[in-house]
């Protein structure tokens, strides 16, 4: 997927150069002097939309620049005569490409969306932050038109089959290590961008997006009796990140992209309402098997500590035999952003670190770097809060309380873990049969070349 | 009506970086929705106009003026003095701009107004069929109202990072102004900071 623009961008008539922005971006990307119109540092600028979610300056009908309103459209992406408010920072659209997928004849058109999209996108609707809207969700991708509504969710339950297996293999072979979660598309930019050097040790994992995508074009093209090419792979994201992963050169397993348009919560919440397709009146209805099918553990990789907790529970499984519902592993605030833990697995004592931030993972990278790691395992989360706080999710208004929306989204997840009869990734049982007859085993040569990559140095440009 | 003089929102140019939070929840209170800009119905006008002039940047709006030109020269009433502030009445306005041309400070906009949901609408003639009429979004006078209707008061002072925008009630003002120069006729320095209107 070929896109040269830009997928997030400062408009220049439309800054007011309050840097707000700059509060906010995690790597100081953003230059400009005060009351003068901002710009972005692409070399540094790890996509995670954050500036796109503080910026408050828009197009008012009163300002002079609103005559340009239809050319300024054109140029994110938008229909001319789209009606949403247009800001400074912003991302870029993908919605006609969906929609270009979505009326393609000779398309079977799959469609994932990632865990903390079913905790938010009921704001678009006037609801309150938190609210669970799954089967809702499910039931308006079907009268969107795809063909098969899948699941995020169920590849990141393969993921930490595929994570949990690299990072023993890692501990019994000596490395490298620590490892590092590979999941948010933020987190490796900055890997990439800012500590080249220290690449291998992220996970060679894809993520769950590209995991989805992968699959949807293999293992789903054989299902649907179609190859690769007659696929239409779309994502539904909390994340503008997403949108540069999806298109970087590599993430092509069969051939063609993995995923070939990501949309955030925002976008698919026009799409639909330009559609009438009212989320909030809709049945709920099941995600479709067998990559639909998803686990509790799955589900709370949308927020902070989620993918932590998520491999421990199989972890602890798998390596004790006994089932747990919750690992039970308490972790300890130690820093701004950081949580610890130490717990036994298997006989060995293994250290966790959970980092929520970007900004707070390099006191940790500086260790690693000096040899003096006191670690086995970090999760890194580009967003404060993980991807409930993404920055594709619903923009909030000023004047509301942001950190309590974050605290609504993430406890929206973990009720939804809760209620899930199944809820640790190895017992979701189309994960189970995915192996059986496709897959082999975690860490095999059909998962080596479908789910796994190599980060560091096929970075793409932004 | 009461002898009272009417509040009005005050705008410290001083704290004001200019980032137009406070015209987005502005116009955000004037319609109908929720938390996010996406649940928004209907379009922002907001009723606070950033300005700029060379290096300086702030919010202007309407200051409730006692003897309010605009609601002087309404030829159809539709704008009042009420115990809320100075109030456009939609119901009556037609749009004619004199009120626009009138305000000392350009408070007054002529913009889309939204009710319940719904736009104000205005009769024209059918284009199709030129004996019936139809009905059309029409743009009518909008300017601040203080947010009278709303539980937390002006959506502007709650949305300003800076604290640059504060609800004044003049009187209270005055009062205080006494004792801080009484205060300081005593020689104890207890003066308000006049850009910012907090304690110093
Ligand atoms: S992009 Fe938005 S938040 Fe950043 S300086 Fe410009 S107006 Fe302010
Ligand atoms: S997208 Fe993120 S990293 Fe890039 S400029 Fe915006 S806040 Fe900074």
């Amino acid at each position: 997927m070929e896109n040269l623009t830009q997928v997030v961008a400062i408009d220049q008539a439309v800054c007011t150069g309050c840097r707000r922005c700059a509060e906010v971006c995690p790597v100081d990307a953003i230059i400009g002097a005060e009351g003068q119109p901002q710009s972005i540092d692409t070399s540094k600028c790890v996509i995670c939309g954050q500036c796109v979610l503080a910026c408050s300056a828009f197009v008012s009908p009163f300002d002079d620049v609103a005559e340009n309103l239809p050319a300024m459209r054109k140029e994110r992406g938008l229909d001319a005569d789209d009606q949403s408010l247009l800001f400074a920072a912003h991302f870029r659209s993908d919605i006609k490409r969906v929609s270009a997928l979505l009326s393609d004849p000779a398309k079977k058109s799959m469609v994932q969306c990632a865990p903390a999209v079913r905790t938010s996108i009921a704001e678009e609707y006037g609801l309150a932050p938190g609210t669970l809207t799954p089967g809702q969700l499910a039931a308006s991708l079907r009268r969107l038109g795809f063909d098969a509504v899948y699941d995020t969710i169920f590849a990141a339950d393969v993921t930490i089959m595929e994570e949990s297996s690299e990072l023993l293999q890692r501990i019994e072979s000596g490395g490298p290590l620590p490892m590092f979660t590979s999941c948010c598309p933020g987190w490796v930019r900055y890997m990439e961008t800012a500590w080249p050097d220290l690449t291998e040790h992220l996970s060679s994992c894809k993520s769950p997006q590209q995991m989805a995508g992968a699959l949807f074009k293999t293992y789903g093209a054989e299902i649907a009796g179609v190859g690769p090419e007659s696929i239409a792979s779309v994502a539904v994201m909390p994340c503008t990140a997403k949108k540069h992963e999806a298109a970087r050169p590599e993430m092509q397993a069969s051939g063609v992209p993995d995923v070939d348009a990501v949309l955030t919560v925002t976008e698919l919440a026009a799409m639909l309402k330009a559609k009438n397709i009212d989320l909030t009146a809709m049945p709920e209805e099941e995600f479709d098997v067998p990559m639909g099918l998803y686990s509790g553990a799955g589900v709370i990789f949308g927020a902070t500590g989620g993918v932590m907790e998520a491999a421990l529970r199989t972890a602890i499984a798998v390596t004790t035999g006994k089932d747990v519902s919750e690992s039970g592993v308490k972790f300890f605030p130690a820093g701004e952003g950081i949580h610890r833990a130490s717990v036994d697995v298997a006989g060995k004592n293994f250290r966790a670190v959970v980092v929520s931030g970007l900004a707070n993972a390099a006191p940790l990278l500086e260790d690693v770097r000096a040899g003096k790691a006191d670690f086995d395992f970090m999760e890194v989360m580009c967003c404060p809060g993980g991807c409930v706080a993404g920055g594709g999710q619903p923009k909030l208004l000023p004047g509301v309380d942001r950190a309590d929306a974050i605290a609504k989204r993430r406890g929206g997840l973990h009720r939804h873990d809760k209620e899930l009869p199944v809820r640790a990734s190895h017992k979701n049982e189309s994960v189970v049969a995915l192996y059986e007859k496709y897959l082999g085993e975690p860490l095999g040569h059909r998962s080596h070349e479908l789910l796994h990559t190599h980060y560091g140095d096929k970075c793409g440009g932004h | 009506m009461s002898s009272r003089l009417n509040s009005f929102i005050l705008a410290s140019a001083a704290k004001c970086i200019g980032c137009r939070a406070c015209e987005l929840a502005c116009g955000a209170a004037h319609v109908q929705g929720g938390v996010s800009v996406g649940s928004l119905q209907g379009s922002i006008a907001p009723r606070l106009y950033l300005t700029r002039v060379e290096e300086i940047c702030v919010p202007v709006g309407c200051r409730h003026c006692e003897d309010a030109p605009c609601a002087a020269v309404c030829p159809n009433g539709a704008i009042q003095r009420t115990d809320s502030g100075v109030l456009v009445d939609e119901e009556y306005c037609v749009g004619c701009k004199t009120c626009l041309a009138a305000c000392p400070v350009g408070a007054m906009e002529m913009a889309q107004i939204w009710k319940d949901g719904r736009p104000a609408l205005r009769k024209v003639v059918d284009p199709q069929n030129s004996d019936t009429f139809i009905l059309e979004p029409a743009l009518l006078a909008s300017k601040c109202d203080l947010c009278h209707e709303r539980e937390n008061g002006p959506a502007c002072v709650e949305a300003c990072p800076k604290d640059a925008l504060i609800l004044v009630d003049p009187m209270k003002v005055k009062k205080r102004r006494n004792i801080e120069a009484a205060l300081a006729l005593a020689g104890v320095d207890t003066r308000t900071d006049f850009r910012s209107g907090e304690e110093r």
